[in-house]
């Protein structure tokens, strides 16, 4: 998965060298740094890393690895997002669940209602950023059952 | 000679009888049969041409409970095949560990007693030098333990995803195919034999979340219980649902799986040509291993494919001893 982390760095010399161990200690591979000292902000400096890390784990490991050395990791951007096809067998507010879904950072895609009033059916297709994945199926998850839906979700490929 | 004890005489132990009658096993001699009535008992082994139906009319019926016959002086295996109880596991729980606790070979396809205590009863096997073999309680007829154990002996299993209940999944793809509701689609199931005459336990996606518990306490090596499996049914599942899935080139399945240590059973929509994505039926099963990485077993998941399991446990019993 690819990455984009945004951290603060003190301007020490050596603060970005521990940085860049702690993502390849982490399985992560350096696609772009911008190292922009021009910007300093309250003694730090913004720096923008691409990574591809092997998997969602490496991605948090080495976010604690960053932090533990003293440098704040203020934003892990995923730049790959996953686009699936979900169903909500049974009556719910769309309104609801499509703002619960943009509340949690996924793109709703595509929306359709089929079946009768008696027995709707919602479609849904959705883009959701890697790292927000697991939480938004949690709360879709939630959602569905408060309203005695059935949520059916995409087999992975 | 291995002495067996076929303990249960439904479909799978006439199967089983029916199947050596015309081919016998030569290291094989079937000394018991019994049923809930009773039992039939020959030292030097039964003639099963000279056995009638039902059993209790046979010369020589005994109206008494078969596990007297569970002693080392009597028999070398057990083949037990009595009705799946999920609750309590008996009558075939008692049966197995009174097996193993007698030094008895067991091979069984009867999915309570190894989805209530596998471990223990691997852990007395071990103990007591006994071979336990279980093959034909997930998936028929396809090997899922024989192939992990012998063809995958330096890799591990790190998930299990598949379709392993035959009933639901005819019924899926009857609402697929021909467009039925899911209750006109199970009607039909019922009247072809397919469903149980109480349906519940395949519809409501226990049956598979018990082989997916089995499948985790023995490749996993996990200590899972029914209870820890999260499971949702078909019952829910509409025409328009299916009509949905159809729409974007896909279908819904009951997909059972065992991820980072998590058991489910759930309907999924599933694209028609995903390798899980077999129809009738069938059942699938894909295995995720560290170093094979992807591998996907197809068959037969009930009726008399399992008997292929069966068979073959009892050629490990019969290659163990005679070896």
């Amino acid at each position: 998965m690819r990455v984009r982390l945004t951290l603060g760095l003190v301007d020490r010399p050596g603060t970005l060298l521990n940085v860049l161990e702690q993502i390849a200690m982490h399985g992560g591979n350096i696609i772009s740094i911008i190292h922009n000292r021009d910007r300093i902000t309250a003694g730090y400096v913004p720096v923008s890393i691409n990574v591809e890390f092997p998997s969602l784990g490496h991605l948090e490991k080495a976010k604690i690895g960053i932090e533990s050395i003293g440098v704040p990791v203020m934003e892990a951007e995923t730049l790959e997002k996953k686009v699936e096809t979900l169903l909500m067998v049974g009556h719910l507010d769309i309104n609801l669940t499509t703002a619960t879904l943009q509340g949690m950072g996924a793109k709703v895609v595509g929306l359709s209602l089929i079946g009768s009033p008696a027995t709707p059916c919602l479609k849904l297709v959705i883009e959701t950023p890697l790292e927000k994945r697991q939480q938004l199926i949690k709360s879709l998850e939630k959602l569905a059952e408060s309203y005695g839906c059935l949520l059916i979700r995409e087999e992975e490929s | 000679m291995i002495r067996a004890l076929v303990l249960g005489y439904g479909f799978l132990g006439r199967a089983l009888i029916k199947k050596l009658a015309a081919e016998p096993i030569e290291q094989l001699s079937i000394v018991g049969l019994a049923n809930s009535k009773g039992y039939l008992y020959r030292e030097d082994g039964l003639r099963f041409r000279e056995i009638r139906e039902p059993l209790e009319e046979n010369e020589g019926f005994e109206k008494d409970k078969a596990s007297s016959l569970i002693r080392k002086e009597c028999i070398d295996l057990l083949i037990e095949l009595t009705p799946t109880n999920i609750t309590t596991g008996e009558p075939g729980l008692t049966h197995i560990r009174t097996a193993i606790d007698e030094g008895v070979d067991v091979v069984t396809a009867n999915k309570g007693p190894v989805l209530l205590a596998l471990n223990e009863l691997e852990r007395m096997a071990a103990e007591r030098g006994v071979v336990f073999r279980y093959e034909g309680t997930v998936g028929g007829g396809i090997p899922i333990f024989s192939l992990i154990e012998k063809c995958l002996r330096g890799d591990s299993v790190v998930s299990i995803r598949g379709i392993l209940n035959g009933t639901t999944n005819y019924i899926l793809t009857r609402m697929h195919f021909e467009g039925l509701t899911f209750e006109l689609a199970l009607r039909e199931a019922m009247m072809l034999g397919i469903a149980e005459r109480n349906p519940s336990l395949d519809v409501e996606g226990i049956d598979t979340a018990v082989k997916i518990t089995i499948l985790a306490n023995s490749v996993m090596k996990l200590d899972k219980k029914l209870s820890d499996v999260k499971i949702r049914g078909i019952t829910k599942i509409t025409p328009e649902a299916i009509s949905a899935a159809r729409e974007s080139g896909m279908t819904i399945k009951l997909i059972g799986s065992i991820e980072d240590g998590e058991l489910s059973v759930e309907p999924r929509l599933i694209r028609l040509n995903h390798p899980l994505c077999v129809h009738g039926t069938l059942n699938a099963i894909n295995i995720k291993s560290r170093v094979l990485k992807s591998l996907t077993l197809i068959g037969e998941g009930a009726g008399e494919s399992t008997l292929a399991s069966i068979l073959n446990d009892i050629y490990d019993v019969i290659l163990c001893r005679t070896s």
